[in-house]
This record gives C-alpha cells, structure tokens and sequence, in this order.
C-alpha cells in the first residue's frame, strides 16, 4: 500500500489508506450480521423456507466455497499476484451473498401466487425498471456514470434492502397490531415504520457506494442518479411482490390479473419515478452535497438532511394516501393520477430543482477546468474545444458530424474522447477543491490518455 | 477556488436544509397525529369478553361450530361479544378489519347495554366479492370518545387462508 506519493497527493494530509474504507467494512460487516440475523428470526418465527431454496442456495453456497479458497490461497502468493486473487474472491462471494439473498427473495415474495406468476410478474417489472435506469443515468449530462455501478445500486436495492427490512418490518407490523387502536393512528405507525427502516436500508447503499467508490462519486448529480437507481431496484422488487400477493387474494374472484395489471401501472408507471426513486435520490443528494463540503459538521448535516426528507417524503404518502379517496367511478381514473400528483409532486419538483442546480453547478466548474487545461497547452484540451466541450447539446452535435463522416465507429471514437476530456477536467476540479485522495499521476494518465485517444482519432 | 463555486455549494447546502427543515415539520405534524389518534393515559383497565369467532350462516344470523383463529375462504366468520361485561356508561363500538386495514364489519358506536341485541358481529363480504379476502384479520372492541376510538378493550386474530 502506498503511504506516500512523489508529487504528492492533491490533499497532503491523506495516507491513499483514507479511513472510509475502514468505515465501508465496519458498515458492510453490520449488513451481513443483520442479514444472517434476519434469515435465521424468518427461518425460525416467519416461515420456513421451502426446501427448494436450498436446492437453488446451492449455487450460491458454491460461490461462497470457491471465494473462500481463493481468498484464502491469496496470501500465499506474492504481493502482486496476491491483490488480483483477492478481487477475484471478494467478486465471488459477493455474487454468492447477492444470489442468496435472491433466492431467499424469490420464495419470500412469491409463495403466494407460483413461481410462474411471479417471473411473468417480474418480466412485465424489467422493461420500465431498465427504462427508470437509462433515463436516470442519462440525467447526468456531463459526467454519466458506469453502468456496473448503477447496476449494483439497483441490485442493493432489490435485493439487499428489501432483504434488510423483511424482519424489521414484520417485527414493528406485528407490535403495533397488538398494541395500537385501529385505524389512523396505527396506520401513522407503520408510515413511520416505512420511512425510516426502507429509506436506511436503501440509504445505506449509497453511503457504502460514497465510501468505496468515491472517485466515481462527484458531487450532488451523481448522488441523485445513484440513490434513484437504488430506489428503482427496490421499487422493482417491491412491486413484484405487490403484484404476486394481489394476484392470489383476486384470482378466485377471477380477476387476480386486473389487479396484479393494476399495481403494475401504479407502480412501474405513475410511481416509477414518483415514489421509492425519487424518496432515496434525496439521500443520494445529500451525501453528494456532503462529499464536496468542506468540515465534518456540514458534511454529517447534509447527510442527516438527506434521509430525513427521504423519510418524511416516503412518510407522507404512506401516512396521508387514505386522505384522497380514490371514487369507484371514472373519475377514480384521473384521481389516481392527481393524487400522486399533489403528494409526490412536491418532493419530485425539489428533486428537480436540486438536481438542475447540481448539473448547472457541476456544468460550470468543468467549464472553467476545460479552460485552465487548454491555457496549460499541454493539448489534452484545445481552447476551440472548450465551448463544445461545455455543451452537451454541442458534443452531440460533434459526435453526429463523426457519426455522418465515419459512421457508427466515428461516433463512438469522439464520445471516447469527449469522456477522456471530462474526466480530466473532472479530475482537476477534484483536485482543484482538495477533493481526491489519488496521486497527481492519476491525472498525467488522463492527460495521455486523451492525447493517444486524439492521435487514435485523427489517424482514421 | 473562486467565491462563486463556493456560494454555489453553500446555496445547495443551504437548500437542502430548508427541505429538511419542511420534512421535520411534516414528521412532527405525523407524530401529533398519531398522539391524538393514541391519546396517552386513556387505559381505563376494563377489558370486553370476546366469547369467540365462529363460522356465521349469513342466511339464518346464527354462529355455528367451536370457536377459532382460523378459516377458509369460502367461510363467512363473525365474533361473539358479551357485551354485559363491560360498564353500562361506555361508549363503544366493535369492529372487523382486513388485511388491508379496511372496516369490514361494525356495530356501534353506543353505550354498551345497548348493543344487547347485536352481540354476534359478522365479517362482511366485499362488494361485487364472492368470497372473503384472504389474509390476517382484525377484530376490535373499542372505547370511544368524542367519537373517536382512544382504547382497545379487547382484541382477536383471524387468518383466512387462500386456498
């Protein structure tokens, strides 16, 4: 590990060992405590997992074996061998725990109705949750984030989250109907009970996802689109399982589809973005805020603001949604859709106007970046290039003009290079603001790699 | 780092604390709901006789079988109440709800020795339903006052399988 780098880091203070890794591991060894807690409280009190289950865990059993062996081998190797065997093992293991919990996942949500109505259920649940994605991903019109990442918030939120709260859940369910008046302050207790245990268990992912993968984590945007990914995989899993539960109390009044048709559309359509997306899009942007401000104090108040208006906003729905009956006339049609409206509007238009303000913000700095590279003449920036750079509305424009010249392969050359060239001037923002703990190395490697990308594009 | 970033950060900040600031009031505005809907201090000790659930014939009202906690979904249920064991000058009401939380079933509210008559409280079939909905069900004997229920008095659980 290296303690000291020649030119020094941008912040001479970090060690490149920064304590948010020990945080991430505390954190994540917390998760699968509670997890393993949670699974044997369900084994032993909610249900029995059928035996199937274990026939399916069986894979994941073996990706745990095979991570184990690898990740213990890794030390007997040599230093260098040593880091890759690790990554191996941690993939492995991480895949087995992911496909565990789905197995759990699938049985705990799909008993109700068949394994066969779950998959159609979850078959018509893909197609809009990987439209939420794409858009959500496309929202950061600078600076997109990988796909592996979005994909894994997603896949914390399907799986992980909703596997954390199934006992917490069930626990504060059951104490509240023994012990509360029915009615609307019962219900006003298990709007609480929603808030808070669904937004920590999703909120987590993307405190995890600061720590570890921070140099993927800019600022206020990128916080958005992780957190709103979270919330898509949740609100994936959670209208699976909606819709397989309301398919089994219908069918025998023969309309068990109309039902399950109808939590698809509320909430794979009207409440894609307006719910569980848009509720952890703001933890997401509170850790982002957090990320670039400067004294412990602010940054642990940006968070703690962040999941409380999470809270509050997945609160008031689940608290207030009986205050607008919907008619059982047409009108009921349109009163759906005016309901999520008024109630998550609101929270839906902050959003929006945090996240216009981030992009406008992230857009303006990265500007100003693009020109002090191109005044450096070093070339990985040309002063020409800057307006273009600076637009996405221009970049596109360039990348059409490649696409028209060149073709598909034209296209993709300049979007390489435009994304070389942003990163770079991403990387001297970072820097700029004392923000990155990675050497100033890592930035000459950008520098080259744009200069070798320009010299790739010229030559054809 | 010139001032305007840095306003621009602080700007963002500070927007997100007002909204923080608007979710504190939505949740506390949550927690005087859920005060004055569970009003502290309102247990008075008296508990209902719930006699039991019994499957119900709805043609002739009448209960029939041993008392239990579980039924199918073709069975129409309701609870028996002795409604003498609790104090004459109670306003109360009982009532069914299903897993969804919706009333299916009430009688009430009134001062106990009124409800003489109506001590068997059936289940209600949901419109345009054929069977019961499936699922953990919830029957309540409440106290209530200025019209709104501040004390259970007494509880039962009833599963109705899916099947």
């Amino acid at each position: 590990m290296i303690h000291a780098t020649t030119p020094p880091a941008a912040d001479p203070a970090s060690a490149l060992r920064p304590r948010r890794y020990g945080i991430a591991i505390a954190l994540a060894g917390l998760v699968v405590l509670a997890l393993i807690a949670s699974s044997i409280l369900n084994y032993v009190y909610l249900d029995t997992i059928p035996g199937r289950a274990s026939l399916y865990g069986l894979l994941a059993v073996a990706l745990v074996a095979l991570g184990t062996f690898i990740l213990v081998r890794a030390f007997e190797r040599d230093r260098a061998m040593r880091r890759k065997h690790i990554i191996r093992a941690s993939v492995l293991l991480g895949l087995g725990v992911l496909l565990w919990l789905l197995v759990i996942d699938v049985f705990l949500y799909t008993q109700s109705a068949g394994p066969g109505v779950a998959a159609v259920c979850a078959l018509a649940c893909l197609p809009t949750t990987a439209i939420g994605l794409t858009v959500v991903r496309r929202l950061d019109r600078n600076h997109k984030e990988p796909w592996r990442l979005v994909l894994v918030a997603a896949a914390w939120g399907a799986i992980v989250a909703t596997s954390l709260v199934v006992w917490g859940e069930t626990v504060w369910e059951t104490s509240a109907q023994r012990a509360l008046v029915p009615g609307p302050g019962l219900d006003t207790s298990l709007a609480f009970m929603a808030g808070t245990l669904e937004e920590l268990a999703k909120g987590l992912a993307v405190v995890l996802l600061f720590l570890v993968m921070r140099n993927e984590f800019d600022d206020v945007v990128d916080g958005i689109v992780y957190g709103a990914a979270v919330g898509l995989g949740f609100n994936f899993m959670e209208s699976v399982s909606y819709m397989t539960n309301v398919y089994s109390i219908f069918q025998p009044e023969g309309v068990g589809s109309v039902a399950a048709g109808i939590q698809w559309y509320n909430r794979q359509v009207l409440g894609l973005f307006f719910g569980h997306a848009t509720y952890t899009a703001f933890i997401g942007a509170g850790i982002g805020i957090a990320r670039q401000l400067r004294g412990r104090r602010p940054k642990v108040l940006a968070m703690i603001a962040g999941f409380v208006v999470a809270i509050a906003a997945h609160f008031s729905w689940d608290a207030w949604v009986n205050v607008f009956p919907i008619p059982p006339t047409l009108f009921g049609i349109v009163a759906i859709h005016l309901r999520t409206l008024i109630m998550t509007g609101p929270f839906a238009a902050a959003l929006i106007a945090l996240l216009l303000f981030g992009i406008r913000y992230e857009g303006q700095n990265l500007a100003d970046q693009m020109r002090k590279e191109a005044a450096t003449g070093r070339g990985a920036i040309l002063p020409e290039e800057v307006p273009v750079l600076s637009s996405p509305w221009h970049r596109l424009r360039q990348r059409m003009e490649a696409f028209r010249r060149a073709g598909l392969r034209g296209y993709f050359k300049i979007s390489r290079l435009q994304t070389a060239q942003l990163d770079l001037a991403m990387e001297r923002w970072h820097r700029e603001r004392k923000e990155i703990d990675t050497p100033l190395e890592a930035e000459d490697e950008l520098r080259r790699r744009v200069i070798h990308l320009r010299h790739w594009v010229a030559a054809s | 780092m010139s001032a305007t970033t840095y306003d621009q950060l602080r700007v963002l900040y500070r927007t997100l604390l007002v909204f923080a600031t608007v979710g504190v009031v939505i949740l506390s505005v949550g927690l005087l709901q859920f005060v004055y809907f569970e009003r502290p201090g309102q247990e008075t000790g008296v508990k209902a006789h719930i006699v039991g659930v019994f499957k119900f014939d709805p043609a002739s009202s009448q209960t029939a079988g041993p008392d239990r906690s579980e039924f199918a979904r073709s069975e129409v249920f309701a609870a028996v109440v002795d409604w003498s064991s609790l104090p004459t000058n109670l306003v109360v009401d009982a009532r069914w709800y299903d897993t969804f939380g919706s009333m299916r079933g009430v009688v009430g509210p009134a001062h106990s020795s009124d409800l003489s008559g109506e001590s068997t409280i059936p289940v209600e079939v949901p419109d345009n339903a054929k069977f019961v909905l499936p699922g953990r069900y919830t029957f309540v004997v409440e106290r209530i006052q200025d019209g709104v229920p501040v004390e259970v008095l007494g509880r039962r659980f009833v599963l109705v399988d899916r099947q």
